[in-house]
């Protein structure tokens, strides 16, 4: 079996992540002073407490910034450090650098607000958007004619949905190194998962050009989406602290700042009407997503479309009208997390599926089944489905699970049990690839062969364990001919690779493998002009040949996703690369005394096209699916009515532990993906959506117990919901 | 405060001057410069930071456990030996990073070492291998990218290969270190735990009673999580440093018989013991539901009680049991206390200056005992409610004495005492689990907050009161009725 070299490092604990690196002598620590509320003025920070207690404390605010004090990217909204006022709880109002990393928070904490004044705060998304709080403009996507479809159908059902937020829990917490440099800008090691994106804030903040700022990101302890813009307020202000102090400055969030301080999924609250046919099929389908996007814009103006791309979920649908509104709270600023914004259009159209089920006394896996995506259907945004393995996946899916036999045993077993009900569920998931935007979805490679034989590679993509460096590795030795052993992935600096997107949206392989093997195609063709004249030369002569004869063994390519267009005007176009398949069934008991529940099987068939390293693949699967499940029936973003977070620690956010998660049996279908790097599909995110099922699982559980009480559609499904559908006195 | 700690770390042996207070992850990273255990969430709640304890058990041998080093205070280390992944890793890869590898259950890697040390640590515990438990040892960790299928892959490819090592650790440690789980100098030395600076006791009688600085200290698992950063002239006493003050013994008198818990008893001690189980049979199945292993293997029940949290487990389960503390150093010289009679207010406790728990009494009758928590994880959660009941039967099966208690309800632990006065002389029906039920939901005045509503807390106490008349009696099939 080939083993991941970069895992036999973490297996040993030599891996270096950014807070196992030497300090630099006279390295100064930052810590942050964060607003005590969800929204407030303030007249200024009283820092003398914090100065008092030694003299290598500073404190630095707003009015330091040499550049713009400004994070935002598609609107100017975020600024880097809040002067004058806040507007949500958790924001920075301060850094604060001294000698330690505990004399800088105990001096940070006794930073004091001065002249706070408490102003309102508004948390619900939907009282946002009734107050005209809103970002940008609602966005709609549209598709035949609901509402004349609607006219047109047996039953007709609509209902509410809502789904929480979800913190990322990354377990190494967010963090930037910065060093001031004798050129006047700084170097910067930081944890995000876009370099180029914190070059350019940093440059903008620092007010330096981009080629002062050089950033380098080694390998992530996780991100998930929450490092992709949210890293880069962290590097800002080490860059601005070894500015301001011309000594290197490191910033290491503790895991209560970084869950107060950083953005997380959207929370969701959605209205829904489906209209159908006696016999399960979907005519229309129409809803309408208030996204609380949180205080400030961040990238919920990409994750939004994503929303209304996934709306349909699986489904050909051919009359559909979704509207997405971006509504700001004074909540922390939502960003990206894995599916990024796609699970919560998926909820809400499976919500709609179980509610229609209902109407229609047929089972939810009816309808599912009946409505799948099938080759030349129109997705409502104009694009055609290619090759779609909707109802593939789910019929082997659901053979996998021995569908029939389960729904009668699982009625068998709740006719013979009081105390504990079993339910199952399915969610078959069709998941787009390519940044939303299209103009992202770019990605370069510098390709060095050294002049010994070993390859040296450098791409846009940040390894942050799902194996994207692993898997350029094996192309590159693919492309190259040679064993992997050959091959360094580099860490990603913007000085060898410039302009890079962030590694997101699940495209990392695609575009930077793509990019790599582009690159050795060039250098491949090189040598092996040379080898024409001279056969019988390995890898190793031939390099050296072709160094002695002044070969270029240096190639740099770029590679752009083909075929890419949207037309914002119709919101028509073809958005995506190509679209991933899957299904899940989930199954789960519950206890019908307590309200609790635990998932006992999950069967999953995902469409992996061509897998480059199948663990690496068994693995991203398996996780999306465990974060998905987590979301859905297990992680509660709790906020208090006043806008603070209220699980802000690992004692009060409860993720998936072992115990908690399902036997997992995870299937590939494997028919290539032509155009892409080996023929594979990307895998990051659409298992995410498997979880959902479990969700489901739960409520057909429930259904057992209270056949004929309404359903709730409110994610996370958690014991205190199951117990008070249970309990007959107060309904959820 | 600084103060002389001989210990070894990995091969190394040291003796030196350190603060006593400080956290072992920060020395073990930073002084040491080991920095393969990471910091995930410093408050024992992820086993990023796990390493391997070793020390002498109850019964003075040779003991191993993993623990997490953010709860664990260099002061602890006197006399003791620590097992970081370097030291592991010290002649390549294990067959426990092996396997770990083969199944790709190492994507980021931070959790990794933290995985390794709780797996490795499971082989060298002693405990029987199987795939079972051998995820159950890894139940104090977290781990964010795989979804942990590649874990419970790795852990059963473990149980299977393991499945055969000999019992007790003068025996296991050679096997262990023959099969290259452990470096075979590095096993040799896991044998001979290293003595303390001083001699027996000498650091706990070192510090004056009187000291502002002093802080009386279990395990450290509640305070380090308050107290992440200590003050250094902090001056931490252990309370397993006070010659016997970790043991359970069968005392008191022929008509009053007691089991007597020193203060250094923890979790793990607690629920291992003979004594225990045969007063409340089958209690160790509660074990599970408080914490995680490694928080288990370090959690003293004094530090449980004194914490005073309305919601300790066991607490809860102590004061169905009937417990009282024996507290000294006060003004009056040692005192005795009824359990329920400690908590004053939200996190207030009748402990005076000066005062330290140097013991738990718990009456020696057999009982039928049952616990119940909820909360929203099944493992290595805080309850949103727990209760515990602990009843006697007359010979004609009529409950002779009952005692519950609740937690989470208000804002100390209670006895329900109305509930209890309900229940004594009655036989056990599902009319008196639904009596008891109106009881235990209007027990206290419970609040809402992030575990939970107001209302759901009250219906929790309810249902599991009921579920207590279930396991309680399970002879009588109470379920279908009271479901119905
Ligand atoms: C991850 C995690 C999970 C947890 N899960 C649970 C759980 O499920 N259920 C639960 O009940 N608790 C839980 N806890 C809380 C904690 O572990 C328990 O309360 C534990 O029993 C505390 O014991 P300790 O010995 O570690 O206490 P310490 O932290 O050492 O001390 C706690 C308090 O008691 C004082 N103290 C300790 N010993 C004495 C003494 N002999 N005399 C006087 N004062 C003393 C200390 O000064 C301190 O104020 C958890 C903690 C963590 C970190
Ligand atoms: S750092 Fe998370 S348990 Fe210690
Ligand atoms: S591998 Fe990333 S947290 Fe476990």
């Amino acid at each position: 079996m080939k083993r991941n070299p970069e895992s036999v490092l973490n297996v040993l604990g030599k891996t270096q992540y950014l807070d196992d690196l030497p300090e630099n002598a006279g390295m100064l620590h930052a810590a942050v002073v964060l607003s005590p509320s969800a929204h407030g003025r303030f007249s200024g920070l009283d820092t003398a407490a914090a100065l008092a207690m030694d003299s290598s404390v500073r404190v630095v605010v707003a009015a330091d910034i040499p550049g713009q004090n400004e994070l935002g990217t598609a609107v100017f909204d975020e600024p880097l450090l809040a002067a004058g006022e806040w507007h949500y709880h958790g924001q920075v109002l301060a850094l604060v650098l001294a000698s330690s990393r505990s004399l800088a928070r105990k001096a940070a904490a006794r930073v004091a607000v001065q002249g706070a004044e408490q102003l309102p705060a508004v948390t619900d998304p939907r009282e946002a958007a009734a107050r005209g709080n809103i970002i940008l403009s609602p966005r709609t996507q549209r598709s035949g004619d609901v509402d004349t479809a609607f006219l047109a159908c047996d039953v007709v059902v609509s209902g509410r949905v809502e789904s929480g937020g979800q913190e990322h829990v990354y377990l190494e917490t967010q963090g930037a190194i910065a060093w001031p440099d004798d050129s006047g800008g700084v170097r910067l090691l930081s944890g995000t998962q876009s370099p180029s994106g914190v070059q350019k804030i940093v440059a903008r903040v620092l007010g330096l050009p981009m080629n002062l700022v050089e950033v380098e990101t080694r390998r992530l302890g996780g991100a998930f989406g929450g490092k992709e813009d949210q890293a880069t307020g962290w590097a800002a202000l080490a860059a601005l602290g070894a500015v301001v102090s011309g000594r290197p400055v490191k910033i290491n969030l503790n895991r209560r700042d970084d869950m107060v301080a950083t953005g997380k999924r959207h929370p969701y609250s959605s209205d829904f009407r489906i209209g159908l046919k006696k016999d399960g099929t979907i005519l229309a389908f129409e809803a309408d997503f208030y996204q609380n996007s949180g205080a400030a814009t961040d990238l919920s103006p990409a994750i939004i479309p994503r929303t209304l791309f996934h709306a349909a979920g699986a489904y050909h649908i051919p009359n559909v009208r979704v509207t997405g509104t971006m509504c700001r709270t004074n909540l922390i600023p939502f960003t990206a997390f894995r599916g990024f914004g796609g699970p919560q259009g998926f909820f809400v159209i499976e919500s709609a599926i179980d509610a229609a089920a209902r109407a229609l006394g047929i089972e939810p896996a009816d309808i599912q089944r009946r409505n799948l995506l099938s080759d030349g259907d129109e997705f409502h945004y104009g694009m055609v489905a290619e090759d779609p393995r909707a109802k593939e996946t789910m019929e082997r899916c659901l053979a996998k699970a021995d569908w029939n036999k389960l729904r009668a045993d699982i009625r068998d077993f709740n006719a013979a049990h009081a105390g504990l009900k079993r339910g199952a569920a399915a969610t078959p998931v069709c998941f787009g690839i390519s940044f939303t935007k299209i103009m992202m979805n770019q990605g370069g490679a510098l390709v060095h062969i050294y002049n010994d034989g070993s390859v040296g590679v450098s791409t846009g993509a940040v390894e942050m364990g799902q194996g994207v460096g692993r898997k350029i590795a094996l192309v590159v030795a693919d492309a190259l001919g040679i064993p992997d052993s050959k091959v360094k992935i580099e860490t990603t600096r913007t000085v060898t690779v410039a302009n890079t997107m962030p590694t997101a949206a699940s495209t990392g392989t695609d575009i930077n493998a793509m990019a790599a093997k582009i690159a050795c195609d060039q250098l491949r063709a090189r040598l092996d002009a040379l080898a024409k004249d001279r056969p019988g030369l390995d890898f190793v002569q031939l390099v050296a040949l072709a160094h002695e004869q002044r070969v270029d063994l240096s190639a740099h390519a770029f590679y752009a996703t083909p075929g890419l267009h949207y037309d914002l005007a119709t919101e028509k176009g073809k958005p995506f690369h190509y679209h991933v398949y899957g299904c899940a069934v989930v199954t789960a008991t519950l206890d019908v005394l307590r309200g609790t529940y635990q998932f006992d099987d999950a069967f999953i068939v995902h469409d992996i096209a061509h897998s480059i390293d199948p663990v690496i693949d068994r693995g991203q699967v398996e996780g999306a699916f465990a974060q998905g499940l987590g979301w859905a029936a297990l992680e509660e973003l709790a906020f208090g009515a006043d806008g603070r977070l209220l699980a802000n620690t690992l004692s009060t956010y409860k993720l998936p532990d072992a115990h908690f998660m399902p036997r997992m049996d995870v299937e590939f279908l494997e028919r290539p993906n032509p155009g892409t790097v080996a023929n594979s599909k990307a895998v990051g995110e659409p298992p995410l959506m498997y979880g959902i099922a479990g969700y489901f699982a739960v409520l057909d559980a429930l259904k057992a117990v209270h056949p004929d009480k309404p359903a709730f559609y409110d994610l996370p499904m958690t014991p205190e919901k199951a117990l008070r559908f249970l309990s007959e006195e107060d309904s959820p | 405060m600084k103060r002389v700690i001989r210990f070894r770390l990995n091969e190394r042996l040291y003796e030196e001057e350190i603060g006593s207070e400080q956290p072992a992850l920060d020395w073990i990273r930073k002084t040491a410069g080991l920095t393969g255990t990471k910091e995930g969430c410093r408050e024992g709640d992820c086993g990023a930071c796990l390493v391997l304890l070793g020390g002498r058990g109850m019964d003075g041998r040779p003991e191993w456990k993993a623990v997490t080093s953010c709860t664990l205070g260099m002061g602890e280390l006197d006399g003791r030996h620590l097992v970081t992944i370097e030291g592991l890793a010290s002649g390549g890869l294990t067959p426990v990073m092996e396997a770990m590898l083969d199944e790709g259950a190492s994507q980021c890697g931070f959790c990794s070492p933290g995985f390794i040390i709780a797996l490795t640590g499971f082989l060298v515990s002693g405990q029987a291998i199987d795939p079972v438990s051998a995820m159950a040892s890894v139940e104090g960790n977290l781990c964010r990218c795989t979804g942990y299928g590649s874990i419970r892959r790795a852990a059963s490819i473990l149980a299977r290969d393991f499945a055969d090592l000999p019992a007790g650790l003068e025996r296991r440690l050679p096997e262990l270190a023959r099969r290259h789980v452990l470096p075979a100098a590095l096993a040799q030395l896991m044998l001979e735990p290293p003595e303390p600076a001083g001699s027996q006791g000498a650091a706990f009688a070192a510090i004056h009673p009187e000291d502002p600085s002093l802080v009386d200290l279990g395990g450290g698992t509640d305070w380090y999580v308050r107290n992440p950063d200590p003050d250094p002239d902090l001056a931490p006493r252990f309370s397993d440093q006070a010659p016997g003050a970790r043991s359970i013994r069968a005392g008191g008198s022929a008509e009053r018989p007691v089991l007597e818990l020193g203060s250094a008893v923890t979790v793990d001690d607690f629920f291992a013991s003979p004594l225990v189980r045969n007063l409340a049979p089958g209690i160790e199945r509660f074990a599970a539901d408080m914490a995680s292993p490694p928080i288990r293997a370090r959690a003293t029940l004094a530090g449980n009680i004194v914490n005073a949290s309305p919601i300790a487990d066991l607490t809860s389960m102590l004061l169905a049991l009937g417990a009282r503390l024996v507290l000294e150093g006060g003004p009056d010289g040692e005192r005795l206390l009824e359990l329920s009679d400690f908590f004053l207010g939200y996190k207030k406790t009748d402990i005076r200056d000066g005062e330290r728990v140097r013991g738990i009494l718990i009456p020696a009758s057999p009982l039928r005992f049952n616990f119940e928590k909820a909360a929203k994880r099944a493992r290595l959660d805080i309850a949103t409610v727990n209760t515990a009941m602990a009843v006697t039967l007359a010979p004609d099966g009529g409950i002779a004495s009952v005692r519950a208690s609740a937690g989470g309800v208000a804002p100390v632990p209670l006895r329900m005492v109305a509930l209890e006065n309900a229940m004594v002389g009655k036989q056990p029906s599902a009319a008196l689990a639904r009596e008891a039920g109106k009881l235990a939901y209007d027990c206290g005045s419970p609040i809402g907050d992030v575990r939970g509503s107001a209302g759901y807390r009250r219906r929790l106490m309810e249902r599991l009161t009921w579920a207590h008349f279930i396991r309680l009696w399970p002879e009588l099939g109470l379920e279908k009725e009271l479901l119905a």
